[in-house]
């Protein structure tokens, strides 16, 4: 079977690492002992919620069915599309750099981004982390059928939303951060409030298959979602109400995003094609394809709105200019060839980057410009599934991987997001960068994936942790 | 920004041309949109005023506060205050950042228009039934209403007879609108006179009788240097607004284009501008068809057909060719735009629309074999250009503020009356 199945069902390997876990954030229910361990409640309790017992499809693990034996026609057109790639299996690109930024030719863009908080509670692989569009929380969903969202200032736990009957494979914040969109494996796309963490009444249901990706508009009137069943449809969610069906593709469709306009969706699918449509009325206006036609998996249209960004199976990250159909730019140096990973851009100081996880485990970043491979982090143990950039203080970013932890990574090198970080922390990232350098965090990682002992030296008050963990789970915001 | 994809041919299209979907909710009697041109306030004959959003063709906010039917409806300038009145003589503010009242002013008898000042969404602008017209400013909740004039103003050699007094006191506004400064107040009389109000005097600065009828209806283009006067003697007429800033005395109006139908004598029920000014169009009387005519030349240039129904408001979008307008019967709204044809070429990148046959000419190293890596290794070389993925460029025409107001979307709204409350019927 897949490697996922050893992280599926104990998302941690097994050691005796309870006295040092107590400080993490664990965000079982309110009813478990607070000090008990979630590797005992992942390994030995049954889930909680029965509906998760009967079901064990799941969003995150489908990406791993390649390689299941008991392969489903969605298999098929996984391995069909991959076949006709032709593509060699795209070594680690010449320029790649290892650990310390590489020497810039003509940018200094340097990012030194470290590893701050490790939150757990998922118990199995997370699929997507976001980060909502004020800055202020992080949500994550996970194939155990759960969203979980965390401040994302100080990594506490402040929801657990559940209801959906299968994995959940993509979440999506409302512009305003009060409305979270999440899309499963049990077809229906549902909507949670922020801050009750309870769902709307009826869920938008419609799609035929799983429901894999999801866009809002930026107004927030309207959701772009993409499903196994090979369609995008757009709702109007205010009437909860399909609104338009795209034929969008002939194979599942990976991912869906919306222009910062508003006037368009671009979609891609495991066909191999990135189509561009126009919200209005629905047509296709462009379409993207690549010579070697290797599965699209994630789009993402750049801030500004001008270029494509699509994460493909063949380990590559193309940067599209859709207006004139050529590729870019071509990112390479990270794992990619069987699951969907996502990633995004990012400011660091002036210049952007882009950052995605890898099959590998590690978290790389690259220089838009000059393709190299800026910084390049490990801490998840196994697949990263996917990587969001704080919108609203850049030097931000979150991970969540097969794992069933979500990290959240702060650059110490660019003063910027620092600065912007509330005053404690910002004495704490001095306090931190000057005992223990980045190599010695990694070192740690690497023998201990869990260690979270220069976590807890970092974390934002010992005593005020302590306090905020006895609170109980349903703490009320704002 | 997705205008770099679009046909350029769609875009030269300047105003709809077919019927392409209609809303409905309630009955529908008045209908504008907003600024920006994402909403449509639609007030209804119950006295409920619907908000559609343009984008989705769906319900985005019902403001419910009148007992009778919607008589006309004002956007303030950030979209975020509508003014509505209505038969029940009243006149609602309601703040659509909640969908709260503001501000509800009553008055002595039933509003006929009431329109929001360009730049102060605290003061409007009412024309009453056989009342003088009232500027109120409602900055404070006691609302201070003030008289202003419906009479002429008579110049200095014209006697004021017993004759001229008796006949200006017969004069009654029936609608007035304000200027794009918000410095003048533009009003229409039932004896055809054109008043221009100063509103710190409120004082009659220029008068002209422009038409033998009533005067129905003004509006203004977004840019309020042309306005267009629907009268009862069957002529639309338009006219360029003259500097009102300098000397009251040289102020001069004179009728640009006159828009009439001939042949049949039709009357016309409303009139509107289109984004930019160039058409304007009109619902007709008694007929279900919609009238277009340009500006430069004064001709019509389209006679849109649609439903088998008489239309009362029509109504241009503000950026678009696309035409709204209410039934008269049914209530509902319909809409006339213009849908592109899906170009297949979009959906197959490899391919181009040719208008005749193209010789091909092979490359001379189009089918030479190279291998795949040094292919790729060309390829990722040739990748050197510079990106910038992060400036925004600014939109031309459209300013984008980030402090803009916008409506929040309610997900909750989930009253419904029973009734069928809105079908949208557009292409999927």
């Amino acid at each position: 079977m897949s490697d996922f199945d050893s992280a599926d069902g104990a998302p941690a390997p097994k050691g005796h690492r309870t006295q040092k876990r107590q400080r993490v954030y664990d965000d079982s229910e309110a009813s478990t002992p607070r000090d008990s361990s979630p590797d005992e409640l992942a390994e030995d309790r049954p889930y909680r919620s029965s509906k998760l017992n009967t079901r064990q499809d799941s969003g995150v693990r489908r990406r791993s069915r390649t390689s299941d034996a008991s392969a489903d026609e969605l298999d098929h057109t996984y391995n069909r599309s991959r076949s006709r790639s032709t593509s060699p299996g795209t070594p680690r690109s010449p320029h790649f750099a290892t650990d310390a930024p590489s020497p810039p030719t003509y940018k200094p863009l340097r990012l030194n981004y470290k590893q701050k908080y490790i939150l757990r509670g998922h118990r199995k692989g997370v699929a997507q982390v976001r980060f909502s569009p004020d800055g202020r929380w992080l949500a994550s969903c996970s194939a155990d059928g759960t969203i979980k969202i965390w401040d994302a200032s100080n990594g506490k736990h402040m929801r657990t939303l559940e209801g959906h009957l299968a994995g959940v494979s993509t979440i999506a914040w409302s512009p305003d951060s009060n409305t979270i969109a999440s899309g499963s494996d049990d077809k229906a796309i549902r909507l949670w409030h922020r801050a009750t963490g309870k769902p709307y009444p009826a869920p938008l249901l419609g799609h035929h298959n799983y429901v894999y990706s999801l866009g809002f508009s930026p107004k927030g009137n309207m959701l772009a979602s993409g499903s196994y069943d090979e369609a995008v449809f757009l709702w109007d969610l205010r009437a909860r109400r399909q609104m338009r069906s795209l034929p969008a593709h002939s194979d599942p469709v990976g991912g869906v995003d919306f222009i910062r306009d508003g006037t368009l969706v671009c979609s891609c699918s495991t066909d191999g094609l990135i189509r561009v449509w126009d919200t209005a009325t629905g047509q296709c206006l462009r379409t993207l394809v690549h010579e070697d036609n290797p599965p699209v998996t994630t789009v993402r249209f750049s801030p500004n709105g001008r270029y494509i960004l699509a994460f493909t199976l063949d380990s590559c990250i193309r940067l599209w200019d859709y207006v004139s159909g050529h590729c870019k730019k071509t990112y390479q140096g990270h794992v990619n060839t069987k699951y969907s990973l996502g990633g995004a851009f990012g400011v660091g100081g002036t210049d952007g980057f882009i950052v995605s996880g890898s099959e590998d485990g590690d978290i790389l970043f690259w220089d838009v410009q000059n393709k190299k491979v800026v910084q390049r982090v490990s801490g998840h143990e196994g697949v990263v599934c996917w990587v969001d950039t704080c919108p609203g203080r850049s030097g931000t970013i979150a991970s969540g991987g097969l794992d069933g932890t979500v990290r959240i990574w702060v650059d110490v090198e660019n003063d910027l997001g620092v600065d912007n970080l509330n005053l404690d922390d910002g004495a704490d990232y001095a306090r931190r960068d000057s005992t223990d350098g980045m190599a010695e965090v990694k070192v740690e990682n690497r023998e201990d994936g869990y260690n979270d002992t220069p976590r807890d030296d970092i974390s934002v008050d010992g005593g005020e942790q302590r306090t905020e963990q006895t609170l109980p789970d349903e703490m009320e915001e704002d | 920004m997705n205008l770099s994809l679009t046909d350029p041919f769609t875009l030269a299209q300047d105003y709809p041309e077919s019927t392409t979907g209609s809303l409905r909710s309630g009955h529908a009697c008045a209908l504008r949109f907003n600024r920006k041109g994402d909403f449509l306030a639609a007030g209804r004959a119950d006295g409920i005023v619907v908000i559609f959003d343009v984008e989705t063709q769906g319900v985005a906010r019902k403001l419910k506060g009148h007992t009778r039917q919607i008589q006309s409806l004002s956007w303030s300038r950030d979209g975020r205050y509508l003014l509505t009145s209505s038969q029940d003589w009243k006149c609602n503010l309601w703040d659509l950042q909640d969908g709260s009242i503001v501000r509800s002013v009553r008055f002595e008898a039933a509003v006929y228009i009431a329109e929001l000042h360009p730049w102060n969404h605290f003061m409007f602008v009412v024309s009453l039934f056989e009342e003088q017209p009232l500027l109120v400013d409602a900055s404070e909740p006691q609302c201070v209403k003030l008289n202003l004039p419906s009479a002429p103003k008579r110049g200095l050699d014209e006697k004021v007879n017993e004759k001229t007094a008796a006949q200006d006191a017969k004069q009654a506004t029936t609608v007035s609108v304000f200027t794009a400064s918000g410095k003048h107040i533009v009003a229409g009389t039932n004896k055809g006179w054109l008043n221009i109000i100063e509103v710190e005097t409120r004082t009659t600065i220029y008068s002209t009788k422009i038409c033998q009828g009533v005067v129905i209806f003004l509006r203004l283009t977004s840019s309020g240097r042309d306005i267009v006067i629907n009268s009862s003697d069957r002529i639309i007429r338009t006219i360029q607004m003259p500097n009102l800033s300098g000397d009251p005395d040289t102020i001069d109006i004179e009728v640009e284009h006159k828009f009439q139908d001939v042949v049949n004598r039709l009357s016309w029920n409303h009139v509107a501008f289109s984004s930019t000014g160039e058409y304007v169009t009109a619902s007709t009387y008694n007929n279900h068809d919609i009238y277009i005519w340009e500006r430069n030349h004064g001709s019509l240039v389209k006679i849109l057909e649609g439903p088998k129904e008489e239309h009362g408001v029509v109504e241009w979008h503000p950026h678009r060719p696309l035409i709204a307008a209410c039934g008269l019967e049914s209530g509902r709204i319909h809409i006339w735009s213009n849908i592109p044809q899906q170009r297949w070429s979009a959906l197959a990148p490899d391919f181009v629309e040719v208008e005749e046959n193209v010789e091909y000419i092979e490359h001379e190293d189009e089918f030479d074999i190279h291998p795949q890596e040094e292919i790729h290794k060309r390829r990722l070389d040739l990748e050197d250009e510079d990106i910038d993925v992060l400036t925004i460029e600014p939109v031309k025409g459209l300013e984008e503020d980030d402090n803009a107001f916008r409506m929040p979307v309610q997900l909750d709204l989930q009253d419904s009356e029973g009734e069928e409350e809105f079908v949208a019927v557009g292409r999927g």
